[in-house]
């Protein structure tokens, strides 16, 4: 599928801002599954400096700083991608039993595997806890394939929970979202990495946007999309298969993919630190728009 | 491997001195100074000879000196935990601790090693992460530790060093071994504190250091200086080089102001700096000045509230952006911290020969990482002689033999789900030094830091360092969290060294300065402040010694009290009820009054404005001659004096004793600070105060007191310090108007209000505008309104007062046209050129 994604953040402030210093991690990365076209990016006010960086995880960043003062900041960044429908992994792929998988991780010195270690240790926004265990033993039972194991867990977490956008925010405890079974994508992916790696495997947290289709009928509305954040799992020797707790699937083409870290702290699209400003208020738009597919791309689809 | 000299065969005999004789040398482990009891090592002869001729009690009373001298040097060492006790005085033993040249020669091979083994790691950990991907390091010892910054990814510009300056601390086993207990990084204090011990101990103990052939400390910072100078990427021939340090509640904040002032660079704070244009700069009074190397004591984590922990109030935004843009050098490297993990230890000899193909020279203490099974295991059924502890820095530590079942069983299942958080060390024998107590030597465990700075394209080893041992029967372990007691490490040399200050030095060629724009804002916030305290002291002390004398006249010979109630306004403190006895009443007024020399906590007493002297003082620390810092600290000691069965007598004494001591610091301060913008703020701040106070002064005794007249007017001319001057002039006889003249009007005495305004005026005059605005300053609007009204005044109109009627109205106008704009003061020297300090907030807040 190919997308114009259009992500628009305004801060208003009280008081005038004389100095900001910001991260934004807005610009999608690529993979072997996500082409990306060169990102139309708009400050207002102008930055004085910015500078495009990779961090730890590969994720795109974009540094900036302001130094005029402004009492309004809007950060509009536009993206042209195409994701194909070929991610490493289906519901039908072969997958080593969860428990070999853990061990693989415990003791395979390859160095990919290695590196996904990291995965397996708490982080802020992730802490391993026996409850989450016990809410995954039901789907990881013994010596059941990883990726089987975990679709099913993806399903019930699907299941047990309600989406309430009005419960939660960014700082409510993983508990508190088990114990109430309500919250948002974020949540639940939190969530499902916290099962994860209860039972010693490998988790990471994927930020990105999803196409959302209008009611039938109905035409589709502009900046009504929101961002959206799903999992991956490590299969050791295989790679990282992504899950979707939210909606209950695998990602495919209509998941668009931003940036992926331990937990949301690694990923948070827009971070700052100003001089100034009083109180704010935030607002943000997203918007997914559809690109009609290139005539070369739908012969080969037909 | 490296083992101390052993004894030659051909020992001395025990010798007949006592010191040496009545050496208690344990009989097991290692003492650095004798191999068994009354048996010197050959290197300890010369100094036990020259020990034995001073004797046990001269040593003592050196001891006592040594004490003195770094208290009047102000050499502190306070820890965050005691709240209340705000400094420790650092505590020196005048025995030095001896190593051979040839031990130390092969000491420094390792140190060095061990540096360049840590600056190798650094570097892979923030770029190819080599170590972990290979297998030699397992990721659950390094990502789990908060030294280990993941936003530091790659922020080292190629080929540029991450570790400067290394502190290595190191103890000998009974088998006298030297092993690596651990590493210093982030902040490694010591180095000064070494210099200062060896200055003071040299000064009182000229016999012992006169000619000891012994490798001078010195160059060693002359190294540092240097390298911190060539890490700069801007300005090589002058560059500007600060010490980022957390400030005056930081424990080391003495070091960091010995340092920044022996290398000759800014001590700065977060919050002097400011990241603009990607490049880090200074805020002075003159505008932004560019920084080029920081000398970084402040924890990384708290370095940049952009990148790493965002409730830091002490750094500054957008830091590691500078850094990675290269043009701002920290020593140490943001994320250097992760080398301070003990668990590292475990894995030196395998990464040594990895990252640098050697072999480990420095053996560390025998350690195991609880995160690879086997270690685990091994740790378990040896518990009761291993000690534990967490990987995390300032971690908690499991003495095996200590725990109960309780304990044990906690700890158990704390290391069962996440053994990877936890290491375990053999505990061993620390060997012993000897230490002074009570005219004896007795043999105390010792622990050393040596320090390793970076030099050229290798790295260079202090000669000698920082011993440290408890005292009494504390563990040191226990000990050196309350700071411990240090010695002075001698690296013996084959003949006597040349003395190098880098005092006496130039290098290169000189660029000629004078301070004054380059001021940091909150430097001269502090200095305003510290002359406001001052002169707050000064005042308060003057009014409390007057009402101490007119309460003891009233004693003696019961005559009128009723100007006490006036001084008692004055003063701020509430007359007590009337009493039953004359006696009880005395008893009563004089308890009020020595509240304020007594109690702490009460609001205006003395020990809370000299409190606010000494913070803002500390601040400063390096623009004060060390001559008032002695006078500052001395005032501490009177402060701190006083004992609850003070009598007003005493109190009087104590007070003119603590006017003399202030007003020696004042008069210093102008003697020896250049009279430039730094002592422009401190004398604004100054005589903003003495006008403020003066003029409340002059509101109480002719405008509200209860008992106006001639025994207040005369307590106004004695406060002031003008009644010998009033009775030169007209001999006895108190009248208003001439005590209004000589107070108000006279421009030439600077008790008088008009002499101060003046005083102001001027030096206000002189502050630079940070815009270079054309116009008048608030400031500058504000001193001429009340230079104006002073010189329009109507004095035909005042001089209506009279014994008979004492209250004015025109007099009460004009004191309130004066306070009105000269209690605006204060905040627009505040909004001009302390406004800098504004403290930044997070866009978004982000709690897990």
């Amino acid at each position: 599928m190919r997308y114009t994604i259009t992500h628009r953040t305004i801060y208003q402030y009280s008081s005038g801002v004389a100095l900001c210093h910001n991260e934004a991690r807005l610009l999608p990365r690529e993979t072997p599954w996500q082409l990306c076209r060169p990102s139309q990016i708009r400050i207002k006010p102008r930055p004085a400096l910015s500078v495009e960086r990779q961090d730890f995880f590969g994720n795109r960043v974009l540094y900036f700083a302001i130094q005029d003062i402004h009492q309004r900041l809007e950060v509009t960044v536009a993206t042209e991608v195409r994701v194909l429908n070929e991610r490493s992994f289906n519901k039908s792929s072969l997958s080593p039993p969860w428990e070999q998988a853990c061990q693989m991780l415990r003791e395979d010195p390859d160095p990919e595997i290695i590196e996904a270690r990291l995965f397996r240790l708490d982080s802020p926004f992730v802490m391993i806890h026996r409850d989450f265990r016990a809410y995954a033993e039901p789907s990881f039972t013994p010596d059941r394939p990883l990726l089987e194991a975990m679709a099913d867990l993806n399903q019930r977490i699907y299941e047990d929970f309600t989406y309430d956008p009005h419960f939660t925010t960014v700082a409510t405890p993983l508990n508190e979202v088990l114990s109430e079974r309500r919250g948002v994508c974020q949540d639940f992916a939190h969530l499902a990495i916290a099962c994860l790696r209860s039972l010693g495997l490998a988790a990471r947290y994927v930020s990105g946007y999803l196409e959302t289709l209008p009611p039938p009928g109905q035409p589709r509305l502009v900046g009504a999309d929101a961002s959206h954040a799903w999992l991956a799992v490590y299969v050791p020797g295989a790679g990282w298969a992504e899950f979707d707790p939210t909606n209950n699937c695998m990602p495919q083409e209509k998941h668009v993919t931003l940036a992926w870290g331990r937990d949301y702290g690694d990923v948070a699209p827009l971070q700052g630190v100003m001089t100034g400003g009083g109180s704010h208020t935030l607002s943000v738009s997203v918007d997914v728009e559809p690109n009609p597919e290139p005539v070369k791309s739908k012969k080969t689809r037909a | 491997m490296i083992r101390a000299a052993v004894a030659y065969p051909d020992e001395l005999e025990s010798p007949s001195e006592t010191l040496v004789a009545n050496y208690p040398v344990n009989a097991t482990g290692y003492d650095e100074m004798c191999s068994a009891p009354g048996v010197l090592r050959p290197h300890w002869q010369e100094i036990a000879k020259s020990l034995e001729e001073i004797g046990g009690k001269e040593l003592e009373r050196r001891h006592g000196e040594v004490q003195r001298l770094l208290q009047t040097d102000g050499v502190t060492y306070n820890t965050y935990d005691d709240l209340h006790s705000s400094q420790r005085h650092w505590l020196v033993d005048p025995i030095p601790l001896l190593m051979t040249g040839e031990e130390w020669s092969e000491l420094a091979i390792g140190l060095e090693q061990r540096t360049r083994l840590m600056n190798a790691l650094l570097a892979d950990l923030y770029d190819q992460r080599l170590a972990i991907r290979q297998g030699w390091l397992p990721p659950e010892l390094i990502y789990p530790h908060p030294g280990f910054l993941a936003a530091c990814h790659q922020s080292l510009p190629s080929g540029q060093r991450g570790l400067i300056f290394h502190g290595i601390d190191l103890a000998r086993g009974p088998d006298g071994v030297l092993r690596v207990y651990g590493d210093r990084t982030q902040s490694p204090s010591g180095a000064g504190y070494a210099l200062e011990n060896r200055i003071i101990l040299a000064r009182a103990l000229p016999m012992l250091y006169r000619d000891a052939p012994l490798r001078r400390l010195a160059s060693f910072l002359e190294t540092e200086r240097a390298t911190l100078a060539g890490l700069a990427r801007h300005h090589p021939e002058n560059p500007h080089v600060v010490l980022l340090t957390p400030g005056p509640n930081s424990p080391v904040y003495f070091e960091h102001a010995y340092l920044a002032n022996y290398l000759s660079i800014s001590l700065v704070e977060g919050e002097d700096l400011v990241v603009r244009d990607g490049r880090v700069w200074l805020k002075t009074l003159g505008g932004l000045q560019p920084v080029d190397v920081i000398l970084r004591r402040v924890l990384d984590t708290f370095c940049d509230p952009l990148e790493l922990r965002g409730d830091s109030l002490l750094g500054v935004p957008g830091l590691l952006q500078a850094v990675r843009g290269g043009h701002v050098v920290l020593a140490n490297t943001l994320g250097s911290g992760i080398i301070e993990n003990p668990g590292l230890a475990a894995f030196l000899p395998l990464l040594c020969r990895q990252l640098l193909g050697e072999d480990l020279k420095l053996p560390s203490l025998p350690t195991w990482w609880c995160g690879n099974p086997d270690d685990h295991g091994y740790v378990l059924s040896n518990l009761d002689h291993l000690v534990v502890r967490s990987i995390l820095p300032n971690g908690p530590y499991w003495e095996g033999c200590q725990l109960d079942d309780t304990l044990r069983t906690q700890l158990i299942e704390q290391m069962q789900s996440a053994p990877y958080l936890f290491v375990a060390q053999e505990p061993q024998l620390l060997s012993t030094a000897p230490v002074l107590e009570e005219g004896n030597l007795l043999p105390r465990p010792v622990m050393l830091r040596g320090f390793v700075v970076a030099e050229d394209d290798g790295y260079r080893v202090m000669p000698g360092g920082l011993a440290r041992v408890s005292s009494g029967l504390d563990t040191l372990q226990a000990a050196l969290q309350k700071g411990g007691i240090s010695k002075d490490w001698w690296v013996l040399a084959k003949t006597p060294q040349r003395h190098v200050s880098l005092l006496r030095q130039a290098h290169g060629p000189i660029v000629v300065t004078r301070d004054g724009s380059d001021l940091p804002s909150r430097v001269a916030d502090n200095l305003f402040w510290l002359g406001r305290y001052s002169e707050r002291f000064d005042g308060t002390a003057r009014l409390l010694r007057e009402a101490l004398g007119r309460l003891l006249e009233w004693e003696q010979d019961n005559t009128d009290e009723r100007c006490l109630d006036d001084l008692f306004e004055a003063l701020e403190i509430p007359v007590p009820p009337v009493a039953q006895s004359p006696r009880a009443r005395f008893f009563a007024l004089r308890q009020t009054l020595l509240s304020l020399l007594l109690e702490a906590e009460h609001p205006g007493s003395m020990e809370v404005i000299f409190n606010g002297m000494l913070r803002t003082g500390r601040a400063v620390r390096n623009h004060l001659g060390d001559d008032s810092w002695r006078l500052l600290n001395r005032l501490q000691q009177w402060i701190q004096q006083p004992s609850p069965e003070l009598g007003a007598r005493q109190a009087r004494e104590l007070l003119e004793e603590e006017l003399m001591l202030v007003a020696a610091f004042c008069g210093l301060n102008n003697e020896t600070v250049p009279h430039h913008q730094g002592w422009l703020f401190f004398d604004i701040g100054r005589y903003l105060e003495r006008v403020l106070r003066t003029l409340e002064l002059f509101k109480l005794a002719f405008i509200t007191a209860r008992h106006p007249g001639v025994p207040l007017w005369e307590v106004v001319l004695t406060i002031t310090d003008n009644l010998t001057a009033y009775r030169r002039r007209y001999r006895s006889a108190l009248h208003p108007t001439a005590i209004i003249d000589l107070l108000l009007f006279d421009e030439g005495n600077p008790r008088s209000v008009g002499y101060q305004l003046k005083r102001l005026q001027r030096h206000i005059g002189r502050l630079q505008q940070p815009d270079g605005s054309p116009y008048r300053s608030a400031e500058e609007r504000l001193i001429l309104e009340a230079v104006s009204k002073l010189q329009l005044a109507d004095i035909a109109a005042l001089a209506t007062l009279s014994h008979d009627n004492p209250h004015s109205t025109e007099l009460d106008r004009l004191l309130d046209a004066l306070h009105t704009p000269l209690s605006g003061l204060s905040d627009a020297l505040t909004h001009s050129h302390f406004s800098h300090a504004e403290v930044p907030q997070q866009l978004i807040t982000m709690r897990p």
